[in-house]
């Protein structure tokens, strides 16, 4: 087979795995990796599976590795946290079957919370191999030559794609399906129980410390493969300068060269280990080095080492004060580099004007129609009526957060909200705390605060928004779901039968378009001792649309002008992008409207009514 | 040959779709095509921008450089703006007349720029660039999401590389059947609507 397809990036590191005949798939969704395994999930000989979080993915893409079958674990940078601890153990115990783990990283934070580099995680401190594409291509091959490489090394292979490469498009080529492997599985103790026990083979060592010096051993071994890795490579070009292109720095280097017109003496970098001699042979013929990497200084730290421990003398510089040290890279980053140190260049430079113009900022929200947005009120006026504090999840509630609602006083990580309430409880403050969380989050972390929580005693209020899928990620299913990715029905886990079981005080299912309802619940809750949990159940509006099942009757709403007394209740409260203000007094786009009639419940002078 | 388009609008517009049929049609012309959206937490209402290249020649960064943008499609006018800096020196927007206030100007807590200040800003550019009322004629064709089709369509018109029927029969074989005869006409609309807006010129 040697046809091409048109692929993201995301697309091809599915369909590299496909190609190697893995036969296992497990991941959360994150963006920017989610479509790893939605593409995957296309061939029905592979198990693909949506988990509850990272780390139960690894874990299971392990289980396959043991039987020697083919298993690619899928998440995005923050979920590589959570899956750490047993990728700590993981690289140790080696592989059987070739175990992949893609780690999207978002350089620039641009659908994250942070911009976290997914290399020092897995590199500096796991000490496993790690391939940094440039292009949807080369992250095909990567993976492909990593399921190879993860085998004959018996080590588990990273990849970690940046957002650009995860989402770029471009023709990748299709070749065959390589036949898997037949499963077995043979004990061997020494290796997978990890357990501080003394080995008898290497004269009564502990064995963390026997497993420790296999993977230190296993570092020449990666040695020699990055060395003649086709990954990296030297490209010739004029000066003293050489540029280090690592991952997707090698195409804002590309790109640059190419609008410059100048050849530059280029190391191309897409594995770490590093080719140490390849390194080495470049620098030695420079007087400076520039590093070109996403997002922090790792590279650049490893050459400065490296020229230090090797007696070389060239300048290194890069990301650590040379380059922005935060933020994404970009050719026009590069070019600007370029011109700093090749004053000649400026002019090539291509030019830019600003329009001069103040440009309004677009914050994210609730879609309209959104059942959250009712939910959101709710809780917005019952915190406000008992001056509560709220701490917020990860999740498309989380828009609540931002104006004109400004509910949310905190968002961290998946399933922070619940222990957050907790510690505010605990710390005396006295008023009420809310914790608002979605419910693929829930299950992802949330469910152990909410244990943990109603265990230790604590006064609190859980607000779960059910809406029985990942919807922010683009609707993948997770625990709660009554599906799998497939489509295929499930046991869907009841978060208030979970809660009940559990010991909250209170386990109250709402429908969060009934705002009514939502304040009722709220106002129970806030004064019950324990912890309340109250489920707001109703599938995704944006779901409901599709299926045609939707949480509520549509029917048109009107404005009496006379009654709008201009108090803004509907936009600070609610925030509805189908109502706006003009001269002040409130106004509704039929155009946007969806007629999910909350709004007639949100005006308090009642000149919103049913038509 | 290089041309390099960017797509700015907002989550819902069928930005990507856009995108996808442009690309499928170059692909079969035989140039090299290299493509990246904004996508993930931007969907929810929020700012998403298309980048598409096109070349002869090998194309590296997925982003079009600053300065180097050659077409601007705008799907949304704040979101045309805020990318307009991007703009090649000899680039030229295409504006789809649609205003989609934020939240904050819904709240009166921000200003939407008024008609006459983006008039008179990009005429101060210097840039050339159409102005056409897609989203109305979506909307009268038989909806908003029709805008992105309209869109292209005007595209087909102003940029030489796009064969606009060869385009449409692209767009066909891409359109689900029950909005294929509806996407027909959009594009169909979105072409008169550019020639008229270039007779006006």
């Amino acid at each position: 087979m040697t046809e091409q397809e048109y692929l993201m990036g995301n697309e091809a590191m599915g369909r590299g795995a496909i190609e190697a005949g893995a036969k296992v798939v497990a991941g959360y969704p994150g963006t920017p990796a989610s479509e790893v395994l939605e593409y995957i999930s296309k061939y029905p000989d592979v198990h693909a599976e949506w988990c509850i979080n990272e780390k139960v993915a690894l874990e299971i893409c392990m289980g396959a590795s043991l039987c020697h079958t083919r298993s690619l674990a899928v998440m995005k940078h923050n979920g590589t946290n959570v899956a750490l601890d047993f990728l700590m153990h993981l690289n140790y115990t080696g592989v059987r079957g070739g175990l992949v783990l893609i780690s999207g990283d978002d350089p620039g934070g641009i659908s994250s919370q942070n911009e976290e580099d997914s290399r020092i995680i897995t590199r500096l401190d796991a000490h496993l191999p790690v391939f940094d594409p440039w292009c949807p291509q080369e992250a095909k091959d990567m993976v492909k030559a990593a399921f190879e490489l993860s085998e004959e090394t018996e080590l588990c292979f990273v990849m970690r794609p940046v957002a650009r490469v995860c989402h770029g498009r471009s023709m990748v080529r299709m070749e065959d399906i390589k036949e898997a492997k037949e499963p077995h599985f043979e004990d061997d103790r020494s290796r997978f129980i990890m357990s501080a026990v003394k080995e008898v083979k290497a004269g009564g060592i502990l064995r963390p410390v026997v497993r420790h010096r296999w993977l230190n051993e296993k570092q020449s071994v990666l040695a020699k493969i990055m060395e003649d890795s086709p990954f990296n490579h030297i490209e010739d070009g004029e000066g003293k300068t050489g540029l280090v292109a690592c991952g997707i720095g090698y195409a804002f280097v590309k790109e640059a060269e190419k609008i410059l017109g100048k050849k530059f003496p280029v190391l191309k970098l897409g594995t770490l280990p590093l080719p140490k001699n390849k390194v080495l042979q470049f620098a030695r013929k420079m007087d400076r080095l520039v590093v070109y990497e996403d997002s922090e200084a790792v590279v650049e730290g490893i050459l400065k080492q490296l020229f230090y421990d090797e007696g070389v003398k060239v300048e290194v510089v890069g990301r650590s004060g040379f380059l922005p040290s935060e933020g994404e890279l970009s050719a026009t980053i590069v070019l600007k580099s370029l011109a700093t140190l090749y004053p000649e260049l400026e002019k090539k430079v291509p030019k830019t004007a600003p329009l001069g113009m103040k440009v309004p900022i677009r914050t994210r929200t609730q879609c309209v129609g959104c059942q959250y947005r009712g939910l959101l009120h709710a809780l917005k006026l019952t915190a406000h009526k008992y001056k509560g504090v709220v701490t917020g999840d990860i999740g498309c509630y989380d828009a609540g957060s931002f104006p004109p609602l400004e509910l949310q006083s905190t968002i961290y990580c998946m399933g922070s909200s619940i222990p957050m309430a907790s510690g505010i409880a605990h710390s005396g403050y006295g008023r009420p705390v809310f914790a608002i969380i979605g419910d693929s989050t829930f299950f992802h972390n949330g469910v152990l605060g909410l244990l943990n929580a109603i265990h230790s005693g604590v006064d609190m209020v859980a607000i779960v928004c059910d809406n029985r899928t990942t919807a922010m990620t683009g609707f993948q299913p997770h625990p709660g779901s009554e599906v799998d990715v497939h489509g295929e029905p499930v046991l869907a886990i009841d978060v208030a039968r979970l809660a009940t079981a559990a010991g909250a005080t209170s386990a109250q299912v709402v429908n969060p378009y009934d705002i009514p309802q939502v304040k009722e619940a709220l106002e129970k809750a806030v004064k019950e001792k324990g912890v309340s949990v109250i489920v707001a159940t109703m599938p995704c509006y944006l779901v409901a649309r599709r299926t045609g099942k939707l949480g509520f009757t549509p029917r048109k709403v009107v404005l009496d002008l006379d009654r709008c007394n201009g108090c803004k209740i509907c936009v600070t409260y609610f925030g509805c992008p189908a109502i706006h203000f003009s001269e002040g007094k409130a106004a509704i786009d039929y155009g946007t409207c969806v007629e999910c009639g909350m709004c007639v419940e949100v005006c308090k002078r009642g000149a919103i009514t049913w038509s | 040959m290089e041309l390099n388009i960017l797509i700015a609008g907002v989550g819902g517009q069928g930005n990507l779709f856009a995108s996808s049929i442009l690309a499928e049609y170059l692909l079969k012309k035989g140039y090299k095509v290299f493509a990246v959206e904004t996508i993930g937490a931007a969907q929810r209402g929020g700012s998403v921008v298309s980048h598409l290249r096109i070349s002869d020649a090998d194309i590296y960064s997925p982003l079009i450089p600053a300065g180097k943008v050659n077409i601007l499609m705008g799907f949304e006018t704040i979101e045309m703006l805020r990318n307009f800096e991007l703009l090649a020196g000899d680039g030229m927007y295409l504006l789809n007349d649609y205003k989609e206030p934020t939240v904050l100007c819904n709240m009166e807590m921000d200003t939407y720029p008024t008609d006459g200040e983006i008039r008179a800003a990009l005429k101060k550019s210097g840039k050339k660039g159409y102005t056409i009322k897609a989203t109305e004629c979506a909307r009268q064709i038989g909806g908003s999401l029709l805008t992105n089709v309209v869109m292209v369509g005007a595209l087909c018109q102003v940029s030489p590389l796009f064969d606009g029927r060869e385009v449409q029969q692209v767009l066909a074989g891409k359109s689900p059947a029950k909005v294929r005869e509806q996407n027909l006409k959009a594009f169909d609309a979105g072409g008169l609507l550019i020639q008229e807006a270039m007779r006006k010129a």
